[in-house]
């Protein structure tokens, strides 16, 4: 009688098992499922009512400007107004800001990473109490009204962008997955993809089960290996360079983010989380400077050479050989991802029809690509 | 012709057809065009002609409304592909499972007759705009504001003959050309006197009106059939779901098209000619019922991923597949429900759980897939379904009717319909639900035709997408199709794949939509002996089609004023 107890218990043990492990293997196509970069905001903590910025917002482009040049006082030339504030935009130094106060956030909190493994006096501590959170460079937007989390135009079009421009498309692919909730070893690859993303009928939801080429034209560039592992469902990767494309408004720009590690709590259907790492700040910059017009900027209270300034002032890795300077700041961007088919230059592609079974890729008899 | 009423007996059809050899162009016509689409394709060695087939009553005289794609097929190949509107004219009634049986019956009311002459209008603009006029006008006028006839009827006369479907007469072209030269003076303006002339024709019944004529049969004393350029026009609607090119024509012309073995040579051509694709392309679409598809919408809170790609892309999968297996590869009708091989677009493999590169690409599901046959295909599944779940009914229903040429009753009007569409909340799975209709007598006598098949396919929801369980319960598949047994939706494609009236229906289907009107019960010793021809020669659609247009009794005419078993028996006792 026992017997026959402990052996149903262990059948019934196999069963739930065996289920769990499909579960875990849904849309798992040979070791290997593919998500897409859907949403990408530069992770920074807000409350309500903005009570880490006790000071206000930072004044933007057009709060500069009349203070810099105020009305009646004397006849202004072009020149020496308007086309001198674009080229310091363009030409940010470290003594350009003309002085101006920057507000920084007045808090302890912070969303990202811990980057260096360590808690210093600068790091924040996450929401849920992690210690040690490396973002520098909320330092530098958590009070600059055009990064305030769905409240402005940089904040929303950058993300729109993601989406809607087949240029910022960024994906990546694991492999070697035994599952999606406990694995011990993962290799991760970042690709950049070809292919518009596939919506619901409104255009605005991206649907999983998607396919997208990976984009070979710019080499290694866009193609960046990363190792990792799952953790109750958490795929946790270690530090690697990534460069990924982030334009806005249709003016090619990319992100380099050294040391970029990822958070992401995965789904058969997507992945959403941290990417934490630190920008180059000549990078970000540029990628800022080219997507956002000084419309834009004034709209959203973005100073470019006041945010330099304190770039320059807030940097915390990856020093210069020769001057020593910081190059990069610790920032941590909240990313989404949706599963999509990540289909590789020497795959006539295409697989099986269930998403319960893992089934290697079939070839497709007489495609021609 | 009767353009107003909705149906048309057939005798004053028969009487209308041959008033309307006669009948002089309805309102105001000009120009002519020289330039014609002939296929001039392939020369095909003519294969041997086959059995005439037994004795039939032929086919009643009809006179048919062309269809929106045969109006724009036949526009597109006399004028070129880019000439084509973005127009819409009424949809046809679906009459005994085909649309091409309700253009028999079909009239045209005053908003219609302004559509077709809206887009009459638009296209003879284009034709002779001057992006066009110097390659479609076979000549120049000496003056361009004025009149000269000549040139107006030499591409009058060469337009009309691809349009109306057989020369004008030397009357109709005068006349033709008499109104082209009066606007043309009119208007100061050649070319514009020739575009008016043109929309003339094409609002004209000789262009929009497909008219049976028939002639004493010299083989059959006393009987008659299809005058050469009505079987011309009836081969290649049927054939070609447009109008008769010049090859065609020509042989119309020399009479060649009537003998036995013209006949076959024709028929052989039109068979290898690409448009043969866009021929049978039209007839699925019609016998598949896929003009259901331009209102077809799922509830996206349900089936995020289905959209109206989606929908555009089921119905031209399923099309493609059935064109690539029964033209491009002649393979078995009845493999069609068992294959794995189809073609792939991004937006069907979102649904498919698959991975798939832009544009449309061949694709073969692995051994062991479920995705066996047109039934596993998104536009069976989705297109039988509700918006926001799957229906073993619709699905059965679909399978039967559609698949198999039977009826399946309607539900009575005063049935209940609160059990199945407001269930317990503990019914989990669409068996259990369906099981609801067999506890009402008054409804399980039809949903025990049509649910058992539908259950097989419920391992795919109302999008099409495959799953193994219902809110959390797992899916039985089991179900039986007239006597046979499965375990699952493979089994339902085999257990179809072996009904020996699927590819009756589809003989059925065919000859019904070649002859453009629902076959009878007189049909049936000529119908009986196409399904032993089909099945001798492997259910291979090309020679199904070749046997048919080349049976004497496609091109007869039934004299319906003869009693039928009389008609009948005359007819068998002169051959």
């Amino acid at each position: 009688m026992t017997k026959q107890i402990l052996f149903g218990a262990v059948a019934l043990g196999a069963l739930i098992a065996g289920a769990a492990q499909a579960a875990d293997l849904e849309n798992v196509r040979g070791g290997r499922i593919g998500y897409v970069l859907t949403t990408l905001h530069w992770a920074t903590y807000q409350t309500a009512g903005a009570k880490e910025c006790p000071n206000g917002f930072n004044d933007g482009p057009r709060e500069q400007f009349k203070i810099l040049f105020p009305e009646g006082k004397r006849k202004y030339s072009l020149m020496e107004t308007q086309i001198a504030r674009e080229s310091e935009g363009w030409h940010p130094q470290a003594d350009n800001d003309h002085g101006f106060t920057f507000y920084e956030p007045q808090t302890k909190i912070g969303l990202g990473l811990n980057l260096d493994g360590k808690v210093g006096p600068n790091d924040f501590t996450s929401p849920d109490g992690e210690q040690g959170i490396d973002n520098q460079l909320y330092r530098a937007l958590g009070c600059v009204r055009s990064y305030r989390d769905g409240q402005t135009a940089n904040d929303f079009f950058d993300n729109q962008e993601i989406q809607k421009t087949s240029y910022n498309r960024s994906m990546f692919e694991i492999s070697g997955v035994d599952s999606l909730a406990n694995d011990d070893s993962v290799e991760v690859t970042w690709y950049r993809g070809l292919d518009a993303l596939m919506t619901d009928a409104t255009g605005e939801n991206v649907v999983p089960g998607g396919s997208q080429r990976i984009d070979t034209r710019f080499g290694k560039k866009f193609i960046q290996k990363m190792h990792g592992k799952i953790v109750d469902g958490v795929l946790i990767t270690e530090p690697t360079d990534i460069t990924f494309p982030w334009a806005t408004f249709g003016l090619p720009a990319d992100e380099l983010i050294r040391g970029m590690r990822m958070k992401l709590k995965l789904t058969p259907t997507g992945a959403l989380g941290l990417m934490g790492g630190y920008a180059d700040i000549d990078m970000w910059y540029n990628q800022t400077m080219r997507s956002e017009s000084t419309h834009h900027q004034s709209y959203g209270a973005l100073s470019p050479p006041s945010l330099y300034k304190a770039f320059l002032r807030l940097a915390d890795g990856y020093p210069d050989a020769k001057t020593g300077k910081n190059t990069a700041i610790s920032s941590a961007l909240r990313a989404g991802f949706t599963q999509v088919y990540v289909l590789h230059p020497d795959q006539t592609v295409a697989g099986d029809m269930g998403t319960d079974k893992q089934t290697d890729f079939a070839p497709v008899r007489d495609a021609k690509r | 012709m009767n353009f107003m009423g909705n149906s048309v007996s057939r005798i004053s059809i028969k009487k209308a057809a041959r008033a309307s050899a006669a009948t002089a162009l309805c309102t105001a016509v000009l120009a002519l065009s020289a330039c014609s689409g002939q296929s001039g394709e392939s020369k095909v060695a003519a294969a041997p002609a086959v059995a005439s087939g037994p004795a039939d009553l032929g086919t009643a005289l009809r006179v048919r409304l062309i269809t929106e794609e045969q109006y724009f097929n036949t526009l597109s190949y006399v004028f070129g592909p880019d000439i084509r509107l973005a127009a819409h004219f009424a949809p046809m009634r679906r009459t005994e499972g085909l649309l091409q049986g309700g253009a028999a019956s079909a009239g045209v009311t005053a908003s219609q007759l302004e559509q077709y002459q809206r887009t009459a209008s638009g296209i003879a603009t284009k034709v002779v705009d001057p992006e066009h006029r110097n390659l479609l006008v076979p000549c120049k006028p000496a003056d361009e504001k004025a009149a000269d006839r000549a040139c107006a009827a030499k591409f009058l006369k060469a337009a009309g003959r691809l349009l109306y479907r057989k020369p004008l007469t030397d009357a109709l072209l005068a006349g033709i050309v008499e109104k082209a030269a009066a606007n043309a003076d009119q208007l100061k303006d050649f070319y514009a006197g020739l575009g008016i002339a043109l929309e003339g024709m094409l609002i004209s019944p000789n262009f929009l009106m497909v008219a049976d004529r028939a002639e004493p049969d010299p083989r059959h004393k006393g009987e008659q059939r299809l005058d050469a350029y009505s079987l011309a026009s009836r081969l290649s609607f049927f054939l070609w779901n447009a109008a008769p090119d010049d090859f065609v024509l020509k042989a119309a012309e020399s009479g060649e098209i009537l003998t036995p073995k013209g006949r076959a040579k024709v028929v052989d051509m039109m068979l290898a000619s690409p448009r043969l694709t866009a021929g049978m392309r039209a007839f699925f679409d019609d016998m598949f019922a896929f003009d259901d598809f331009d209102n077809l919408a799922k509830d996206p809170k349900v089936y995020p991923s289905f959209t109206g790609v989606t929908v555009q892309d089921a119905r031209e999968q399923t099309l493609r597949t059935v064109v690539d297996h029964l033209i491009a590869k002649k393979g078995d009708y009845r493999d069609l429900f068992t294959t794995r091989s189809t073609f792939m677009s991004p937006a069907l493999a979102a649904i498919y759980n698959v991975p798939a590169v832009p544009s449309w690409r061949p694709y073969e599901f692995p051994e062991g897939s479920p995705r066996t046959g047109l039934l596993t295909q998104i536009s069976f599944l989705a297109g039988h379904a509700h918006p926001g779940r799957s229906s073993p009914t619709l699905r059965g229903k679909a399978l039967r009717e559609v698949l198999l040429c039977q009826t399946v009753p309607r539900p009575p009007a005063n049935v209940d319909f609160s059990a199945v569409e407001n269930p317990s909340s503990t019914i989990k799975t669409q068996r259990e639900r369906v099981a609801l209709h067999l506890k009402n007598p008054v409804c399980a006598g039809c949903h025990k035709i049509t649910d058992p098949m539908g259950l097989a396919l419920e391992n795919f929801d109302g999008s099409g997408a495959y799953r193994t369980t219902e809110k959390g319960e797992s899916i039985d598949p089991s179900g039986s199709l007239d006597g046979k047994a499965f375990t699952d939706v493979v089994g339902l494609g085999k257990a179809l794949h072996d009904h020996p009236q699927l590819p009756q229906c589809l003989v059925r289907r065919v000859y019904a939509y070649g002859t453009g009107g629902p076959t009878s019960s007189d049909d049936k010793p000529l119908l009986d002996y196409f399904d032993k021809q089909f099945a001798a020669e492997g259910y291979r659609l090309p020679d199904l089609l070749r046997t048919m247009v080349l049976s004497e009794a496609f091109g007869e005419v039934r004299d319906e004023r003869a009693p039928a078993a009389t008609s009948a028996a005359a007819g068998a006792a002169q051959r």
